[in-house]
């Protein structure tokens, strides 16, 4: 937690009593010298606000939330509301740096007014993820829970049951990232914007993605993917070349920006305009006629040329939703993460998620089972009921 | 009474339809003139294709057979995905809502293709995208190969936009039309010999009804008609919905036929109603097909307002001509057709079909419609008692205006 410039009474360290926040950046000063010596009393630890501990990166990231637009053609191009998340840069920087914990520094806006319900989406949006958020109260909660005005202490008491839930949830982290299509990149120098970019803008399209460092790559990094994006600027080594080939004979599908090269094999008929398709072995490459540009129109053509016959997570009503699906190593359990970015969660939403499954649980920070949660399985798929929920449900699918 | 229509008969009303539209021309069409077509009612209870396949089948035998209409010809069929593929009504899905069932497509498919029918094109502008039409369904969880897979040379074609042609085409208006002249629409539209319509048995919140000309509001293209439309060529893709037809606040595409008057009222009760006429005149409608089996009350879309209901009216109705057609439907519903303005359905808007009535299109007169199968009074479902019981009109909604 960052601990705030206003408080500089150490007995306000109590709030943090039972709670799972466990590390404080407490701002440089002499007159936090009280709070910091408390603090190591109470077993808490403290350290410099802007240096991360050890075995930790500190993660600049946004607000999350949902941008509304301002005129009538939409924030987005689509005229969707745009949601600031933060899940693909957690996901990066694990990926990136499996052995350094990922906390997210993403403050609230000043001079906004922050409802309760936004700290549960920070938080959820980065712990489903793999991360932690920084608990970073806004300077009118932070003057509110001095003066102990209830509002504010309802609201510290939500936030604190969020960072709870996802505490005693620890095991999820180890689930592994479920996705149809793979993206293939360094995530450096002249391809950072570009991957990066797209990664987020996978999410947005609701294509579930898996991140396939360049020079990681083995015979497993392909498994149960249905397509893999290749678009950096340098053309792939030999080797990973080989690598992508075969997952393409083997019934992949490749959509590469023109650096990939000639590509030879049957032509065939792409669904999406600007992309010459062809068929090699018993999978298809989507060669585009154009070096991408655009990071959003790259993300959803692969959304349709993909298909989403193949979408692993449907919502009906959800508003601005997110999901994250993972698996257990064992692949005994699926944890679907439900992110309703919206100002308060959905009433009668349906998800869909892939996967046959025996039977679902859901929780929320609110209730650690919903009990009117139905089921439907349709063949390669389950449909979930749910009731009215806060903005971040967890799905807990038995294989 | 109920018999079977001969093959001439068929080919006179589908003559009748087409020359409806051409006479639409002509200051001597009127309303008692307005062509009049049989059109069949049946029930069906649920969309098994054991149940509508056969239902449909004996209808279009009872106007005739589709053979003489459709063999060897390119037909092309508009259905209704209205609004977003993640937009339910509670937890229904769509298609026992506001979307055209796809066991009714596809039975239609069906039997178009037993019929000779040489290609056949489904069509739709889905809302605020170029993605084909068959992604839009899966994202609604409807499974295109269904459709795809009823007859031979079926095809889907997104006509929100310029599709696989290389231009749009211009497709007059034979009366001169209400508000436009001429539209500019996807290609599929003038590529097809027979062209069908497949709408859901629904009210609308600012036409009153949605049927089968209504359903036509669709086949224009966002990116000449829509809010993200180019001001002076078309937009590549589309975006947003047809909120400048709605409103009139600003024109189409430059390159496309302009308003006729645009000191013309402005209210979306005025404008959408005789657009719609405009649209049936210049993509005449040469089979009627109105799938009432589920549906929902209270508007088009789960959007509209809050007093919406899935109800199971258990209804199919078909005919050669959309006016009459429509009007048998509007019977069904519990409506009278030959209401207008100030009369329900119509509180606040136009009638369609007295608008399509007034230029040759078709008669509502149900004396002059001949009904075969089932009797209204035996298939009706009262959306108009619904109506008056919540006592109001669906609410018209600001954001999404298909």
């Amino acid at each position: 937690m960052r601990w705030p410039e206003g408080w500089k009474d150490p007995a306000l360290l109590e709030l943090l009593k039972g709670t799972a926040i466990d590390y404080l950046l407490v701002p440089k000063g002499s007159e936090f010298a009280a709070v910091r010596t408390r603090a190591q009393q109470l077993g808490i630890a403290a350290g410099d606000p802007d240096v991360a501990p050890s075995g930790v990166g500190i993660v600049k990231g946004s607000w999350p939330g949902v941008q509304w637009p301002t005129s009538g053609a939409g924030a987005g191009p689509t005229g969707v509301p745009w949601i600031d998340s933060n899940g693909w840069l957690i996901r990066l920087n694990r990926a990136l740096h499996p052995d350094v914990a990922a906390w997210v520094d993403a403050p609230p806006p000043a001079k906004s007014l922050i409802p309760a319900d936004s700290y549960l989406i920070a938080i959820a949006d980065s712990a489903a993820h793999g991360g932690r958020w920084i608990v970073t109260l806004d300077a009118p909660l932070a003057k509110g829970i001095v003066a102990r005005d209830a509002d504010s202490l309802a609201t510290w008491k939500r936030l604190t049951a969020a960072a709870a839930f996802f505490a005693a949830h620890q095991n999820w982290q180890e689930y592994l990232a479920v996705g149809v299509a793979g993206v293939v990149s360094d995530f450096t120098g002249d391809n950072e914007f570009f991957s990066r970019e797209l990664l987020n803008l996978m999410g947005r399209a609701g294509l579930h993605y898996r991140i396939l460092l360049k020079d990681r790559i083995s015979a497993g990094s392909f498994e149960r993917l249905r397509a893999v994006s290749y678009t950096d600027a340098a053309p792939p080594s030999p080797d990973l070349r080989r690598q992508i080939l075969q997952f393409v004979q083997a019934g992949g599908m490749l959509i590469a920006a023109p650096i990939w090269g000639q590509v030879e094999g049957a032509p065939g008929s792409s669904p999406q305009p600007g992309y010459k398709v062809r068929a090699i072995g018993k999978g298809r490459i989507a060669l585009a006629d154009d070096i991408p540009a655009d990071p959003y129109s790259w993300a959803a053509d692969a959304a349709v040329l993909v298909s989403h016959r193949y979408d692993l997570v449907r919502f009906w009503n959800s508003g601005a939703a997110r999901s994250f699906y993972t698996m257990s190593p064992q692949r005994k359990q699926a944890v679907v993460h439900l992110l309703f970015f919206a100002e308060r969660g959905p009433d009668s939403a349906t998800v869909r998620v892939a996967g046959r499954f025996r039977a679902v649980r859901g929780s929320t920070v609110d209730a650690p089972r919903i009990e009117e949660l139905a089921m439907q399985s349709q063949g390669d798929g389950v449909e979930v009921r749910l009731p009215q929920v806060s903005q971040y449900v967890a799905l807990e699918l038995d294989v | 009474m109920l018999r079977n229509h001969t093959r001439r008969d068929w080919l006179r009303a589908a003559a009748t339809a087409v020359s409806g539209a051409y006479l639409a021309g002509t200051r001597w069409a009127s309303a008692t003139e307005a062509p009049a077509g049989p059109v069949a009612l049946a029930r069906c209870k649920t969309y098994d294709p054991g149940e509508v396949t056969p239902a449909l089948r004996k209808m279009f035998d009872q106007l005739g057979g589709l053979g003489q209409l459709v063999n060897g010809k390119t037909v092309a069929i508009k259905i209704n995905l209205t609004g977003s593929p993640t937009y339910r009504l509670g937890y229904e899905p769509l298609e026992n809502t506001h979307y055209t069932h796809p066991a009714v497509i596809a039975a239609t498919v069906q039997l178009l293709g037993m019929a000779g029918a040489r290609r056949i094109r489904v069509l739709e502008s889905p809302w605020a995208t170029a993605d084909p039409v068959e992604e839009y369904l899966l994202q609604a969880n409807l499974e295109p190969r269904d459709i795809l897979g009823a007859a031979r040379n079926v095809e889907f074609e997104n006509t929100n936009y310029l599709g696989f042609a290389r231009k749009y085409s211009r497709l007059k208006v034979p009366s001169g039309g209400y508000v436009f002249p001429a539209f500019d629409l996807n290609h599929s539209y003038e590529d097809c010999d027979v062209f069908v319509s497949i709408a859901k048995m629904k009210e609308h919140a600012t036409a009153g009804i949605t049927l089968s000309m209504k359903n036509c509001f669709g086949i224009t293209p966002c990116t000449v008609y829509g809010e993200g439309a180019g001001v002076d060529e078309p937009s590549l893709l589309p975006k947003g919905g047809r909120g400048l037809i709605h409103d009139g606040s600003r024109g189409p595409s430059k390159s496309a036929p302009q308003e006729k008057d645009p000191k013309s009222p402005r209210q979306d009760t005025w404008r959408v109603p005789r657009t719609v006429v405009d649209l049936v005149g210049a993509r005449p409608v040469h089979l009627a097909i109105i799938e009432g089996v589920k549906t929902m009350t209270g508007g088009e879309g789960p959007w509209v307002s809050p007093y919406q209901k899935a109800v199971a009216p258990s209804v199919l109705v078909a005919g050669l001509n959309p006016v009459n057609t429509d009007a048998v439907a509007m019977a069904v519903m519990g409506f009278d057709p030959m209401a207008d303005r100030g009369t329900p359905p119509f509180e606040q808007c136009d009638s369609t079909l007295k608008l399509a009535e007034d230029v040759g299109l078709g008669t509502r007169d149900l004396r002059r419609i001949e009904v075969i199968g089932a009797k209204i009074a035996e298939v009706r479902f009262d959306f108009a008692a619904l109506r008056k019981q919540r006592g109001s009109m669906p609410e018209r909604p600001l954001g999404m205006r298909g």
